[in-house]
């Protein structure tokens, strides 16, 4: 039953400014297995952000190899990562991310359309995916007509439309205050429950502990 | 992404900055007016003047004196004074030829009570109507009994007689030309002027009248000839040059002192003129088309600039560089062609309402409009291409970074 999701074996990445490298990551290994949820835990600096980019497909390892899904990442072009992105990861940011001046549906419906789906099926799985997160009624409000609370639900509604398999979040309560940001991550639980491979990624350690495994990072090594 | 969503993203995109839209296609709506406009405006023009001009009559042949050549000096074209009546004369003699009307001018003043003006009195023949096209509203044209006789009788132009207060009831009347006294026996239809000249307002009297009381020579400043028929028009040509070679003495091989010119020359060089005028003013309405598509680059890249974190977002949920290329792509196609279709509009109505004014045929031209279309949709692309590509590479996490 237990089958490695995501593997990293030795990944680098090195920062070139141009006078010196800045190494962001050194020699990573870590497996992350199907269904798992895992709290990626670290300080500022300590390149949880780089880690976010690898494991998310925007950016490739200097060094090292990453499977994600049963495909090595690390050989990919741009088209081939956006390919990755579009069918297998399903992110989450902290300022939500939204497309401005676009409804609540066509947001979540919008990874849809990169992927070739028929406008009609895209409106109604987006409906679907919001109605699940209790949005049912806000369908077709702005990204500012909406909370903080209610557009990270957007955000994760529009995560998780393509049925990715892995749900990258990226300081999802950074931006919430303390009571919106434990209805999000009681809704990373629930979606957990229902098998899904979450990863998330914060300095909070309040937050992490909604995790089963933390896997804590600093200066660009994992620590424990 | 399918086409039909990235025209969907296009249409609300641009429907979201109904100004900044508005101003950017206001560039590519002067250029495609104002070439829709110029060309139209070009054609009519040719037309109204080559209908005109076949008013004159397409079986018509001029003939001009040459240049005198006095020493090393050569005289201006139309300078000697060679051609006389009785070239013309001669001419009627000419097989094929219908009609022969010399035209010997002097300016003088036209008065009738307290009415005045100064205008071209023509010495001329019976055959002038024929030869030039005119038709006779009041009265009758001049007879050969005049012309044989010297007799002070004067046939008025259209305008001249309505510029002096003469109408239908004026055959019989007297008017002085320059004090002396003239008997009106008849007025012309008007024929509408070429622009340069208004053929309506002129006087006509015997050219033997003419010759004895104003010229006082016998030189002519044109002949017209009338051909019978258009297919003989470069045989009466070749006709008229040997006799005229013969009376003027000019051997083979000579320089000939007179020029027979035919309206189709005529005609085909004011065509000429007029497609190249039509080519300068088309070329010039598309420089501004141009800068319509320079402006449509502009606001393609600070729309570029401001969207970038849409860009990384997009890119994130799934976009390949392809995707965002052509979403920004056609955002430029849809401000220049819905820039050149209401540019077409615009300058179809602009020439319809120029065509009025100016009193020729609206004529409209389906190739003009097609090149616009295709102008501006090129104008698009070109000026499209760059901000999308710069989009396009955006590397996703510097612009979701990107405040």
């Amino acid at each position: 039953m237990s089958e490695a999701i995501i593997t990293l074996e030795r990944v680098s990445r090195v920062y070139d400014t141009g006078k010196v490298l800045v190494p962001a990551l050194e020699d990573v290994d870590l497996t992350i297995e199907r269904g798992e949820f895992v709290a990626i835990v670290g300080p500022s600096g300590s390149g949880k952000s780089t880690m976010m980019n690898i494991l998310g497909c925007l950016d490739r390892p200097t060094a090292g190899r990453y499977v994600l899904d049963g495909t090595p990442v690390e050989e990919l072009d741009d088209n081939g990562l956006a390919a990755v992105r579009s069918r297998s990861i399903g992110f989450v940011f902290q300022s939500y991310n939204l497309l401005p001046r676009t409804s609540a549906i066509e947001n979540v419906a919008a990874p849809l359309a990169y992927q070739g789906v028929g406008r009609k099926e895209r409106l109604a799985r987006a409906q679907e995916a919001l109605e699940r997160l209790g949005l049912g009624e806000r369908l077709h409000h702005q990204p500012t007509e909406l909370s903080g609370g209610q557009q990270q639900r957007v955000g994760i509604a529009r995560a998780i439309v393509t049925e990715p398999a892995l749900l990258l979040a990226d300081e999802p309560t950074g931006n919430l205050d303390s009571h919106a940001g434990a209805e999000v991550i009681d809704l990373f639980r629930q979606l957990h429950a229902t098998g899904r491979t979450i990863v998330l990624i914060t300095h909070d350690v309040d937050v992490a502990v909604a995790a089963d495994r933390q896997i804590h990072i600093r200066d660009g090594r994992i620590a424990a | 992404m399918k086409p039909g969503d990235l025209l969907r993203l296009a249409v609300s995109r641009l429907g979201t900055g109904k100004l900044r839209t508005g101003l950017t296609m206001l560039g590519v709506i002067i250029g495609v007016a104002s070439v829709v406009a110029l060309v139209s405006v070009g054609q009519g023009a040719t037309s109204g003047i080559n209908s005109r001009l076949e008013g004159l009559g397409t079986n018509l042949l001029s003939i001009t004196p040459g240049a005198t050549t006095t020493g090393a000096t050569r005289g201006a074209f139309g300078s000697a004074t060679t051609l006389t009546t009785e070239d013309a004369t001669a001419l009627t003699t000419l097989p094929d030829v219908a009609g022969v009307a010399p035209e010997l001018t002097s300016s003088h003043l036209i008065a009738v009570g307290s009415q005045n003006e100064t205008t071209s009195v023509i010495g001329t023949t019976p055959a002038y109507p024929l030869v030039f096209a005119y038709e006779m509203w009041r009265g009758s044209f001049l007879t050969q009994a005049s012309v044989d006789h010297s007799l002070r009788v004067a046939v008025l132009g259209n305008t001249t007689a309505s510029n002096l207060g003469l109408g239908a009831s004026s055959i019989g009347s007297t008017v002085y030309i320059s004090g002396l006294p003239f008997q009106v026996v008849g007025i012309m239809q008007p024929k509408g002027g070429v622009g340069f000249q208004n053929p309506d307002d002129e006087v006509l009297i015997p050219v033997t009248t003419a010759r004895d009381l104003f010229v006082g020579g016998d030189s002519v400043r044109t002949i017209g000839v009338s051909v019978a028929s258009q297919a003989d028009m470069n045989t009466v040509t070749a006709e008229i040059t040997s006799v005229l070679d013969q009376r003027h003495g000019i051997g083979a091989g000579g320089t000939p002192d007179f020029t027979v010119t035919s309206q189709t020359q005529l005609l085909s060089t004011v065509g000429s003129i007029s497609t190249l005028l039509t080519v300068l003013l088309a070329g010039i309405a598309s420089i501004s088309l141009i800068v319509g598509g320079i402006g449509i680059m502009n606001i393609m890249l600070v729309s570029v600039r401001e969207r970038t974190r849409e860009i990384g977002i997009r890119k994130a949920i799934g976009a390949r560089g392809r995707d965002v290329m052509l979403q920004f792509l056609f955002e430029a196609l849809l401000l220049s062609v819905s820039g050149g279709f209401i540019g077409i509009l615009v300058g179809v109505a602009a020439s319809a309402v120029i065509a009025v004014l100016a009193g020729w045929a609206f004529t409209f031209n389906p190739v003009t409009v097609a090149v616009s279309v295709i102008f501006s949709l090129i104008v698009g692309v070109i000026f499209g291409v760059w901000p999308a590509s710069q989009a396009a590479r955006l590397d996703p996490v510097v612009a979701l970074r990107y405040e």
